[in-house]
């Protein structure tokens, strides 16, 4: 059942992921100062937010592991964990394809991509630790709080280009007086952001069938110890 | 214009990069799991045979 869900999820996000590309390279106006490559924006910004709520999951799982000790929490974190980081890749590794044609520049060292950076170090420490901690209990519980403190990191690079003056182009949606998006852009980026979104649940529970899997080799691998 | 489209064109290769291997690190550790799965249980039947 939970095998038929994830491939009826992979199928749409599929579909879905079609209608993306066909809105962003042939539906959307063309940006007025930035020309073509601003359509990064809309493959560059969606997975930030989907990495983001990745987090949010993994806290909310990490947290519940620790008052119930219940291991289904943890393979949720962890598979959370693992898929954000690699929406949390994408974003960092469109984002120098942008900055390169319209700053100039690959990268720069300001708070907001130096907190991305450091974000995306965490999410990879966090999966590090799950593979150098050998005892399942104490690898959960150590995992728990780094997820924690992974979320404080999640706030601050998304508020970074609010609180200091930052290379990064201040906030566009959600900004104040004087930014926004032509409404058209504005529907393509929910329509990606939406499409992302049915991604991210896909591969979270094609992520969760290999924790199970798991699990359930470890049990086995009990009896067989126990046994000989 | 043109120099433009050279950046998206890297910009959206390197994102199918990244999500095709990570699709095919999932199913090669599945297929790793599964065999480990086979083989344990086999492990453990023959053992209770005898």
């Amino acid at each position: 059942m939970k095998n038929r869900s994830s491939a009826i999820l992979a199928a749409v996000s599929g579909v879905m992921l079609v209608i993306t590309l066909y809105l962003t390279f042939l539906w959307v106006p063309m940006e007025r100062t930035m020309g073509v490559v601003q359509r990064i924006f809309y493959f560059h910004v969606p997975p930030f937010f989907v990495a983001s709520l990745a987090i949010l999951a993994g806290l909310v799982a990490s947290i519940r592991f620790l008052i119930t000790r219940d291991y289904r929490f943890d393979d949720l974190a962890v598979s959370a964990i693992e898929v954000g980081w690699v929406f949390d890749s994408i974003n960092l590794v469109m984002g120098p394809f942008w900055a390169r044609p319209v700053w100039g520049i690959w990268w720069t060292w300001d708070a907001r991509l130096t907190s991305a950076f450091v974000l995306w170090l965490m999410f990879a420490g966090y999966l590090i630790l799950r593979r150098a901690v050998a005892d399942p209990s104490a690898r959960a519980v150590m995992c728990s709080v780094v997820v924690i403190f992974q979320a404080v990191g999640g706030v601050i690079v998304y508020m970074a280009n609010r609180w200091w003056r930052t290379q990064h182009p201040q906030p566009v949606m959600a900004g104040g007086q004087g930014s926004g998006l032509d409404p058209r852009m504005w529907y393509v980026f929910l329509f990606s952001l939406a499409t992302m979104l049915v991604l991210f649940g896909a591969l979270l529970q094609i992520r969760r069938r290999l924790e199970r899997l798991r699990r359930e080799i470890d049990g086995l691998r009990r009896t067989v110890h126990s046994e000989a | 214009m043109e120099e433009n489209f050279k950046w998206l064109w890297y910009a959206f290769s390197a994102a199918w990069v990244l999500v095709v291997a990570y699709l095919f690190s999932l199913g090669r550790r599945e297929s790793k799991l599964r065999d480990e799965l086979e083989s344990l249980k086999s492990m453990i039947e023959e053992r209770q045979r005898k």
